[in-house]
C-alpha cells in the first residue's frame, strides 16, 4: 500500500494556527482506511521553517506527497512542492483543494513539481490516485478529477468526478494525526462570544457542502455543484468554469443530523472537546432544503445525547458550546431559540453592506431590512451576531459608505470591513480577470500570491475608488468620520465631473469578457 | 518533539530541534508588536536594518 506523507501548508501567517484542517483530516481517514500508509506533517500548526521540513520529506521513502488547501495557501504550496520534488524526487506529489479547483491549467502550470491535480471533491478521487500509485501506474488520465501530465509532460484533464452523495459514509476525520493538544487547543479562543473566548478545547466540523445563494464574491471549491467542465473540439476536458452571469448550478447536500450529532458526541467522549465551529458555507441554507427540519433535529439530538451546555455563575460550562454561519433572510426567530437553547452563542452573518443599492448587485437574497430583522431575532434569541461587512462592491459609493456607518451605529456593530475582493472560482473573478490581470502588470500568479483573507486590499473591482481612496475611506468609516468624507466627495466629484445632486457613481453593469 | 503522525513507524525520525522549537526573545517580541501597531506602539525590525555605518556618525 501507498506510503503517503500530508502535508498541511501554511495559512495566515500573521494569527497562530486555529482550524485543523478538516479536508485533510477526512482525506488521511479515507486513505487509512483503504489500508494506507499515512503520516501527516501539519506545517500550519508548527510553524517550524524549511529545516524541519526537510527532516519530513527525508523521514521515509513516500510514494506520494499530498499537499491541499486553500487558494490563500499558494505562496506555501509552491514553497513546499519546491522542496518536495527536491528531497523526493521519485515520489508523486497531487495537489488538491480550491487552490488547485479554482484555477487547474494555471496552477499545473505554475507549480511543475505537481504530478496529479485533484480537481473538486477529493473523498473519491484521491484514494482512486493512490490505487493507481500502487498498481505503479505513470499516467493519471483515467482516474475522474484530476489533471495530469502525459508521458510527453503536457497536461491532461479526466472527466469530471461526481460529488458523493452519501456523505454519512464518510469516516470521522483523522484529528489523531494534528497536534491538537500541542498547538489547536491552546488556540481554542474565538473572540466572536463570551463562550467562544473562553474554549479550551474547540474543534471544527463542517456538516454540509454548498448554498443556495450566488453571491458574486462567493467560491464553493467546486464541492457545491457550481463547477463545470469544458470540452475541446474533439470533446475533450479542457478547463472548468464556475458561476458567470446568469449560469448558475448548486447541489446541495448534508449529513443526517444523527452523523452531525454523533460525530459531535464522539469529539466530546474522545477529546474532552468543549466547543464546535461549523465551518458549513450556510447553516440556514440547509435548514431551508431539508423543510426546516434539518437545525431542529440536530438540536434535539444535542440535548438527547447530554452535550447541550450548563453554565456556571462564571460563565463556564459543561457540554458544548458550538457557533456557525447563518443568512440574514433564511433564518426565522424560532430556529434562533432552539439553536440557542442547546448551546449555539454566535452565527456569522455576511450582512456585507447596509446599502439597498449594493445589496441588489450582490446575489446575496438579503436586503439591509432583513439584515436588520435577523440581527435583532439573533439578538432577542440570546446568540451573538457577528455582523460582516465588506466595502469596496463594484457599484460602492459615497452613498452606501454613508449609510453603511449610518447602520453601525444604529445597531452598535463595532467593525473593520473587509475588501471586496474577486477570490478564483466567484463570479467576480471571471467578470473581472482582465481588469485583475492588469492591475498585477499582466501576471495572474501574483495576484494569487498576494491573496490573503481580504483584510488588506489585493485587486480592486470598485468602479468608483482605487486601492488608495478604499484605504482612506474605511478608515473614515471605523471613525465616524463625516466631515473629512465630505470634503473628499466634493474632491472627487470635481475630479470626475460629477455635480452635487448627482448619484456619486461612474457604475455600469460589467459585461463578461473572455480572459485574454 | 516529533511534528509526524501517523499510522506506523518512519524509517526515520522527524522532530522539532531546540533552534526552531524555541522562537528567539526578538522574534517574539517583534511579532506580539506588530499584533498592538500603531500610535505610540512603534520598533525597529531588526533583522531588515544595517547600523553602524561610519557614514551614519
Amino acid at each position: 500500500m501507498a506510503k503517503v506523507l500530508f502535508i498541511n501548508p501554511v495559512v495566515r501567517e500573521e494569527d497562530v494556527p486555529r482550524h485543523v484542517p478538516y479536508g485533510i483530516a477526512l482525506l488521511a481517514a479515507i486513505a487509512i482506511e483503504k489500508g494506507h500508509l499515512v503520516q501527516v506533517y501539519d506545517a500550519n500548526a508548527w510553524r517550524a521553517g524549511d529545516e524541519v521540513l526537510d527532516t519530513v520529506l527525508a523521514a521515509d521513502h513516500w510514494d506520494a506527497i499530498a499537499l491541499g488547501g486553500i487558494t490563500t495557501a499558494y505562496g506555501s504550496i509552491k514553497k513546499i512542492a519546491q522542496r518536495a520534488r527536491q528531497a523526493c524526487p521519485n515520489a508523486k506529489i497531487i495537489l488538491g483543494g480550491g487552490v488547485l479547483t479554482s484555477l487547474p491549467t494555471e496552477i499545473m502550470t505554475w507549480l511543475p513539481q505537481v504530478d496529479i491535480g485533484c480537481i473538486g471533491e477529493g473523498f473519491i478521487t484521491f484514494p482512486e490516485i493512490l490505487n493507481s500509485i500502487d498498481l505503479g501506474q505513470e499516467e493519471f488520465n483515467q482516474v475522474r478529477g484530476t489533471i495530469s501530465r502525459n508521458a510527453e509532460g503536457s497536461l491532461v484533464m479526466a472527466p469530471q468526478r461526481s460529488l458523493l452523495h452519501d456523505l454519512d459514509s464518510l469516516p470521522y476525520p483523522a484529528w489523531d494525526l494534528f497536534p491538537l493538544e500541542e498547538v489547536y487547543f491552546p488556540n481554542s479562543t474565538a473572540l466572536f462570544s463570551e463562550e467562544g473566548m473562553m474554549a479550551e478545547r474547540r474543534l471544527d466540523i463542517n456538516m454540509s457542502y454548498g448554498c443556495s445563494m450566488i453571491c458574486r464574491y462567493c467560491y464553493h471549491l467546486g464541492i457545491s455543484g457550481d463547477m463545470r467542465y469544458e470540452v475541446d473540439k474533439n470533446g475533450k476536458p479542457s478547463g472548468v468554469s464556475f458561476d458567470q452571469p446568469g449560469t448558475y448550478n448548486r447541489t446541495i447536500r448534508y449529513h443526517s443530523p444523527e452523523y452531525v450529532v454523533n460525530l459531535v458526541k464522539h469529539m466530546h467522549d474522545k477529546y474532552g472537546v468543549d466547543f464546535v465551529t461549523f465551518l458549513d458555507e450556510n447553516l440556514m441554507t440547509m435548514d431551508r432544503t431539508s423543510g426546516g427540519t434539518w437545525l431542529g433535529r440536530i438540536c434535539e439530538l444535542w440535548h438527547e445525547k447530554g452535550l447541550a451546555p450548563t453554565f456556571e455563575a462564571d460563565g463556564s460550562w459543561s457540554g458544548v458550546c458550538w457557533s456557525g454561519t447563518s443568512h440574514a433572510t433564511l433564518c426565522n426567530p424560532e430556529i434562533l431559540k432552539i439553536m440557542r437553547k442547546a448551546g449555539c452563542v454566535h452565527l456569522v452573518y455576511g450582512y456585507e453592506s447596509f446599502a439597498p443599492h449594493v445589496m441588489k448587485t450582490i446575489g446575496k437574497g438579503a436586503t439591509p431590512k432583513t439584515n436588520i430583522r435577523s440581527f435583532h431575532w439573533t439578538l432577542a434569541a440570546d446568540i451573538r451576531p457577528v455582523p460582516n461587512q465588506i466595502i469596496g462592491f463594484p457599484n460602492e459609493d459615497f452613498a452606501s459608505i454613508r449609510m453603511n456607518m449610518d447602520a453601525w451605529k444604529d445597531l452598535g456593530i463595532v467593525v473593520k470591513p473587509h475588501f471586496a475582493t474577486p477570490y478564483p472560482g466567484s463570479e467576480w473573478f471571471t467578470v473581472y480577470r482582465n481588469s485583475i490581470e492588469r492591475q498585477y502588470g499582466g501576471n495572474l500568479e501574483d495576484f494569487i500570491l498576494d491573496l490573503g483573507d481580504a483584510t488588506k486590499i489585493t485587486a480592486v473591482i470598485s468602479h468608483n475608488f482605487n486601492a488608495v481612496e478604499l484605504v482612506g475611506l474605511r478608515d473614515m468609516m471605523l471613525n465616524f468620520d463625516y466631515r473629512h468624507l465630505e470634503e473628499y466627495e466634493m474632491i472627487w466629484r470635481d475630479n470626475h465631473g460629477i455635480k452635487e445632486g448627482a448619484p456619486s457613481t461612474l457604475y455600469s453593469e460589467p459585461k463578461l469578457k473572455k480572459a485574454s | 518533539m516529533d511534528v509526524l503522525k501517523g499510522n506506523f513507524q518512519t524509517k526515520k525520525p522527524a522532530t522539532l530541534n531546540k533552534k526552531s522549537d524555541n522562537e528567539s526573545l526578538e522574534d517574539r517580541f517583534e511579532r506580539e508588536a506588530l499584533k498592538n501597531l500603531g500610535g505610540s506602539i512603534a520598533f525597529v525590525s531588526k533583522k531588515k536594518v544595517l547600523w553602524g555605518d561610519e557614514d551614519q556618525n
